[in-house]
């Protein structure tokens, strides 16, 4: 008896140690879907310790096939998954980098992903995924502990992004795979079509639906059993629980939890950097209790979180009556509310829950698909085009006509198809239209107005994926802090004053390298410091990484990898041509000011911008001009 | 001592059960750990933790010439005692059911639920 006993013992201990991996084991899986070939390498340790992992690593692999003359919808053009180095693991999220060129602004494209996608391909032993060609037929991809299989996707075809999902689990019979796919506006390669996991993770923003829908890639499914080893686990958890206790002390953190980024919506409007009818206002004055994250509590059932997170700041949703009775939705962000409510003129909370889910379903980037719409309706108010080409009047704050408008991009329908092309639209709506698509290195501006807050708005002008408020969400000023204070997480002099130009280029420089170095590490940029300058940085982070996976980085070392990240997606758009020029706002926060609300008179100076503007690329070590100098390149080894 | 669950709360985040695995088995795999977290993630997005009840009258020893006492201490069990597990409330992989062994009295999961959906 004892003997059989022991013989158990044996074989669970076999069993339970059989199939390990480290953080540092992850390897990079090239695929070739033309020839259907599959080659692996392991990730070499010096490539780790200059990138980590997530956008650093697969800003690595763009840069070395992104050239200009590069089309985003051929098949040359790579399409990169990258998990962050600590994705997976007890840390702050669990994210994941898609990267490739974006056929929506002709120019460098990524976008991060929640959710558990990310978390569950580490466990297959990948950490890295780079798809490149072009396949001959519908396929998807299924990998598993160290294994990639293609498969057929021509059942697949033609489903949105939920039924996708669940096909795919049902059809490999695992419930616990996680997708990411595309729906039908990816198919039909809308330049805005985002991948989709879950009910409402998105890797929304730069058209990556549509570099996957060129390539005949419906999916990517992945299942991962590997045990991840932690080089030291018991100090690892005590530190992780020093964090989580620093981190959910703080005020952000807790408000998150209970709200979600809806709760962002109340400042914007009650400050007046609302994006309203397409920035013609900034603010929807008291009406705005409509749209406020209070309002969302008659229909919430609880929060949700992505893998390893512990603030959950997702709405999970129940419209139990009215027009839309019966759904059971994830969400909106505050990016979708401002996008398909204010920015179009509705304020009706179910039709932008419903045009949101639409979205979702469909695969379309919430916040580019609500700015295309608003360009079109106020080009449709100003008569620049007329039914004779939108085939409906473009009347502000028609939720029925939103969503309908949703259908026909997603299917390229009539005028959706002319939307569906995203700023290259413009050739259909003449040359007067351009100046009312309000963008930045042809990419649309989001769900504010930044005429107010001056960080914001250099931001905007310089984020590396053309306008987009992730890349530094340069905040902490919102909270009215003493300079002093300012200056010591910033380590220079800053204006408190939300619409002063004073060391505002030394904030967006310091937010767009710590976010670049968590986007490298696989750690949401909202828990850390986003809105709280007491959330875990660079020295909590350093730790981490140590205890996790034994690679020894200072926190000075992980700021040039920030700055590293920072500095090579800048190379690539210096090889597009883009330099100070294009680092720029529309023409309306320039020449108007904000005509009425919180914020009227607001506007951006020509120097005051500029001012910023020398200050962020004299920090980042680039020339007058936004090219990186070569003692900068050697600096961070790049030269 | 129990830990008290409330499903309503559960965000799904998984943390008890990394915590879990790296406390017992150095190791980050959240099914190898004796809190398990189901999840309806692609229709209602609801989540529920499931894990060991720690009952008085143990039928998953039932018939086996053990010690109650010395089995509630150990966290690998055998699969058999989660097949005989009334509740179905034994996370099992291969050969192997997980045990909430209650971390020898300060369970480590509660620490990180920030929902309160685990709780002593």
């Amino acid at each position: 008896m004892v003997h059989a006993w022991r013989k158990v013992i044996n074989l669970q201990k076999r069993e339970l140690w059989s199939k390990s991996t480290m953080v540092l084991d992850r390897k990079i899986a090239f695929i070739d879907l033309q020839n259907e070939t599959i080659k692996t390498e392991s990730i070499p340790l010096d490539l780790r310790e200059k990138f980590l992992g997530g956008r650093g690593i697969n800003m690595y692999l763009l840069s070395r096939r992104y050239t200009p003359d590069l089309d985003p919808l051929s098949p040359q053009n790579p399409l990169i998954f990258g998990a962050g180095l600590l994705t997976g693991t007890l840390g702050f999220g669990s994210r994941i980098n898609i990267t490739s060129k974006s056929p929506e602004s002709g120019h460098l494209g990524d976008s991060n992903m929640g959710g558990a996608f990310g978390a569950e391909l580490v466990k297959t032993g990948f950490s890295h995924l780079l798809i490149k060609e072009k396949s001959k037929r519908p396929v998807y991809l299924f990998i598993r502990d160290n294994e990639v299989q293609i498969r057929d996707a021509s059942k697949l075809q033609g489903l949105d992004a939920l039924e996708t999902q669940r096909k795919i689990r049902l059809e490999l019979g695992d419930e616990k795979i996680q997708v990411a796919c595309i729906g039908q506006a990816g198919e039909n390669l809308v330049r805005f079509a985002s991948i989709r996991s879950g009910l409402k993770n998105s890797a929304g923003r730069t058209g990556m639906g549509a570099v996957m829908g060129s390539k005949n890639l419906k999916a990517v499914a992945v299942r991962g059993t590997l045990d991840m080893k932690v080089a030291e686990p018991k100090k690892y958890l005590r530190c992780y629980l020093g964090n989580l206790k620093k981190l959910m002390g703080t005020k952000w953190a807790n408000a998150l939890s209970k709200n979600g980024t809806p709760l962002l919506f109340h400042n914007a409007n009650t400050m007046g950097f609302l994006s309203v009818r397409n920035n013609q206002y900034t603010s929807v004055g008291s009406r705005g209790y409509l749209l406020e994250a209070e309002a969302l509590d008659p229909y919430s059932t609880g929060m949700v979180a992505c893998f390893s997170c512990p603030v959950h700041c997702r709405h999970r949703l129940w419209i139990k009556e009215g027009k839309y009775e019966g759904m059971r939705v994830e969400g909106p962000e505050y990016a979708s509310i401002g996008s398909l409510g204010t920015k179009l003129g509705c304020m009706d909370l179910q039709d932008i829950i419903y045009a949101t889910e639409l979205c979702n379903r469909y695969g379309l980037d919430t916040i580019s698909t609500g700015t295309y719409i608003a360009w079109a309706m106020e080009l449709y108010q100003r008569g620049i085009i007329d039914q004779e080409l939108t085939e409906v009047p473009l009347i502000w704050g028609d939720g029925k006509l939103i969503c309908e408008i949703i259908h026909r991009i997603a299917n390229r329908k009539g005028f959706g198809d002319i939307l569906a092309q995203g700023p290259y639209a413009k050739s259909f709506f003449g040359e007067e239209s351009s100046e009312y698509l309000l963008g930045v290195k042809n990419f649309p501006l989001e769900m504010t107005d930044e005429r107010l807050p001056k960080s914001f708005a250099l931001g905007m002008a310089t984020a590396s994926r053309g306008a987009c408020h992730m890349r530094s969400r340069p905040s902490i000023d919102v909270l009215g802090l003493p300079e002093e204070v300012l200056k010591k997480i910033y380590g220079g002099p800053i204006s408190k004053e939300l619409n002063s130009y004073s060391g505002k280029g030394r904030m967006v420089w310091w937010h767009e390298v710590l976010n670049a170095l968590c986007d490298a590490i696989g750690f949401c940029r909202f828990l850390t410091v986003f809105s709280s300058p007491h959330a875990p940085q660079y020295n909590e982070f350093s730790r981490l990484i140590l205890l996790c996976t034994g690679l020894k980085l200072t926190p000075g070392a992980l700021k040039r990898i920030g700055e590293r990240i920072c500095t090579l997606e800048r190379i690539m758009l210096v090889r597009d041509g883009i330099s100070r020029p294009d680092d720029t706002l529309p023409k309306r926060y320039f020449e108007e000011p904000i005509p009425e609300g919180p914020a009227k008179g607001e506007v951006i100076s020509k120097e005051g911008f500029n001012s910023m503007l020398d200050e962020y690329y004299r920090l980042h070590g680039w020339d007058k001009n936004g090219r990186p100098r070569k003692t900068t390149l050697r600096k961070l080894g790049l030269g | 001592m129990k830990i008290k669950i409330d499903k309503k709360k559960c965000s799904g985040c998984h943390l008890c059960g990394m915590v879990c695995s790296i406390l017992h088995l150095g190791v980050i795999n959240t099914e190898k750990s004796a809190i398990r977290v189901k999840k309806d993630d692609l229709n209602t997005s609801l989540s529920q933790p499931v894990l060991c009840r720690q009952c008085k009258q143990m039928t998953c020893i039932e018939g086996e010439q053990v010690k109650a006492s010395a089995e509630r201490k150990k966290f690998i069990w055998d699969k058999s005692r989660a097949e005989r597990c009334p509740f179905n409330a034994l996370p099992s992989s291969g050969q192997i059911a997980y045990h909430c062994d209650l971390c020898g009295g300060k369970p480590q999961c509660v620490r990180v639920c920030t929902t309160g959906a685990i709780a002593l």
